[in-house]
């Protein structure tokens, strides 16, 4: 009975791993649904940037360095200075779809309760 | 000035000689608040491993643009051109004619003079020649449709508070001419820029020079063809330039500008490739691009363009002790660095959260709300009267 006493007793205690992997998952999603912070992304990022500077340089029989200046931050740190904001590409505005998403932006969409154009 | 309340952060950029960078990138942002804060700046690595090291001659007119509308600034460049030194002297102002440099437009150089115009001891009265549009830089034509009326919610206003295009000249050849005339503030205006309202009307220009007059009726035809389909009141100007007003390219191109119930403006705008770049365009794709671009910009949103989201910021960075906010749509690449400078010269950090619209809504892609209290930035170069 003792045994089966510190059985019941692991049981227990073990319980709380069931489906832990699901519980993480769902955590991850729940967190990733959840609004970016982008205080962090714009003011923490500098200093993950600075940890990758050192730049990783391929060795070509140990005598030739393989140079990819596109893909290093220097290259970053070089580009254009332009404040233009190309748009996303990803957009198509000839679809029906994309037109209706935006109807609302204009006196002639819908308008909300206790607005009107006057 | 701006003094600083705390004498020195901890700052791994900030070594007791000012600030350093890295690389060419956010030039003029790095150069203006320098100028603005007063703090000395060194850039380093210009173009450091590119064939052609150094700053560039657009850049070079650039810091002599800079030494024009200041006083005692000390400029220092390596023979090589990669490193540059820059201690800011005051803001002068006063009348100044510059001839800038062609691989660039005048929006380049305008973008800079817009954020120091109001800070100056005198108004400023800048002539500046060279490209009045190309399709890299946001062109004079949106800058004085997006910029001013922006600048006017900050209290920048009066005394013929104006940008003229008095010359039109494309790329590459340019020869043309502005005139930007802006009066000097004390103390800028906190402002609450929170809702855009809805776009009343559309207007834009379309421009031509050296080409059939016709072309600007062609752009003007297939824009409205796109966006009749959601507003009836728009009106694009068309403007052709003869003569010694033409510039030495031809080309043409279209701005457009949606304004809003509550006074924003969103543009858009495309320019025609330069002669000699690349394969010509025809108008009516002109057209039709320029106008969903312009869909584009409503579906980001907010109260701010997004090519001036970085004026606007500068503007409610160098307020009066108070709240500002101002609701934006997704920040730009140059907009978020813009951030970490201010952050860097004027200690600055913005509150920035995310606005969901809501599921019945069709209004566009999420928005970010911008919140921060002023420096309290008074501008002791101007003169009392």
């Amino acid at each position: 009975t003792i045994k089966s006493g510190s059985e019941e007793e692991e049981l227990g205690a073990l319980k709380w791993k069931d489906g832990l992997q699901q519980k993480a998952s769902e955590a991850f999603l729940r967190q990733q649904a959840a609004i970016p912070n982008l205080r962090k992304l714009v003011y923490g990022s500098v200093v993950a940037a600075d940890d990758s500077e050192e730049e990783e340089e391929e060795e070509l029989g140990g005598l030739f360095r393989v140079s990819r200046p596109q893909k290093s931050k220097r290259f970053r740190a070089d580009a254009v200075d332009c404040s233009r904001f190309t748009p996303d590409s990803a957009h198509n505005w000839d679809l029906e779809e994309m037109l209706n998403s935006i109807r609302d932006c204009f006196v002639t969409g819908k308008w909300e309760e206790g607005q009107d154009a006057a | 000035m701006w003094i600083p309340t705390d004498s020195i952060r901890n700052n791994n950029n900030m070594a007791s000689h000012g600030l350093d960078y890295d690389g060419c990138n956010f030039f003029r942002q790095r150069l203006v608040l320098s100028t603005l804060s007063g703090k000395r700046v060194r850039i380093k690595n210009i173009r450091s491993k590119d064939d052609n090291p150094g700053l560039r001659d657009f850049e070079a007119s650039f810091i002599r643009l800079l030494d024009k509308v200041t006083n005692g600034s000390r400029i220092e460049i390596n023979q090589t051109g990669t490193v540059l030194f820059y201690q800011p002297g005051l803001l002068y102002g006063g009348s100044v004619e510059h001839e800038c440099n062609t691989q660039r437009s005048i929006g380049y150089y305008l973008e800079a003079l817009l954020m120091l115009a109001p800070f100056m001891k005198t108004s400023l009265k800048a002539t500046l020649k060279g490209v009045t549009n190309d399709h890299i830089d946001p062109t004079v034509d949106v800058l004085k449709s997006t910029a001013l009326p922006l600048m006017k919610q900050f209290g920048i206003d009066g005394e013929g508070f104006d940008l003229k295009v008095v010359k039109r000249g494309m790329a590459p050849g340019g020869g043309g001419e502005v005139v930007f005339i802006c009066p000097t503030r004390r103390t800028m205006r906190p402002v609450q820029l929170t809702d855009p309202g809805k776009i009343k009307r559309i207007r834009g220009v379309a421009y031509s020079v050296r080409v059939s007059p016709q072309m600007a009726n062609r752009l003007v035809d297939t824009a409205r063809g796109v966006l009749n389909k959601f507003i009836p009141d728009i009106y694009i100007y068309t403007d052709h330039m003869k003569g010694a007003n033409s510039g030495k390219s031809p080309g043409f191109g279209l701005t457009l500008v949606a304004e809003t119930m509550n006074g924003s403006f969103l543009s858009a705008e495309m320019s025609s490739t330069p002669q000699g770049q690349g394969d010509p365009m025809l108008p009516e794709d002109l057209g039709k691009n320029c106008a969903q671009m312009l869909l584009e910009e409503v579906y980001r949103g907010g109260c701010v363009d997004s090519s001036n989201q970085s004026l606007a910021l500068l503007l409610m960075t160098l307020g009066q002790q108070d709240v500002s906010k101002v609701l934006l749509g997704p920040l730009s690449p140059h907009t978020i660095e813009f951030l970490r400078h201010i952050r860097d010269f004027f200690q600055i950090m913005f509150k920035i959260q995310v606005q969901k619209p809501s599921e019945d809504e069709r209004k566009g892609g999420d928005k970010v709300l911008m919140t921060c209290v002023g420096v309290g930035y008074s501008n002791i170069n101007k003169t009392l009267k």
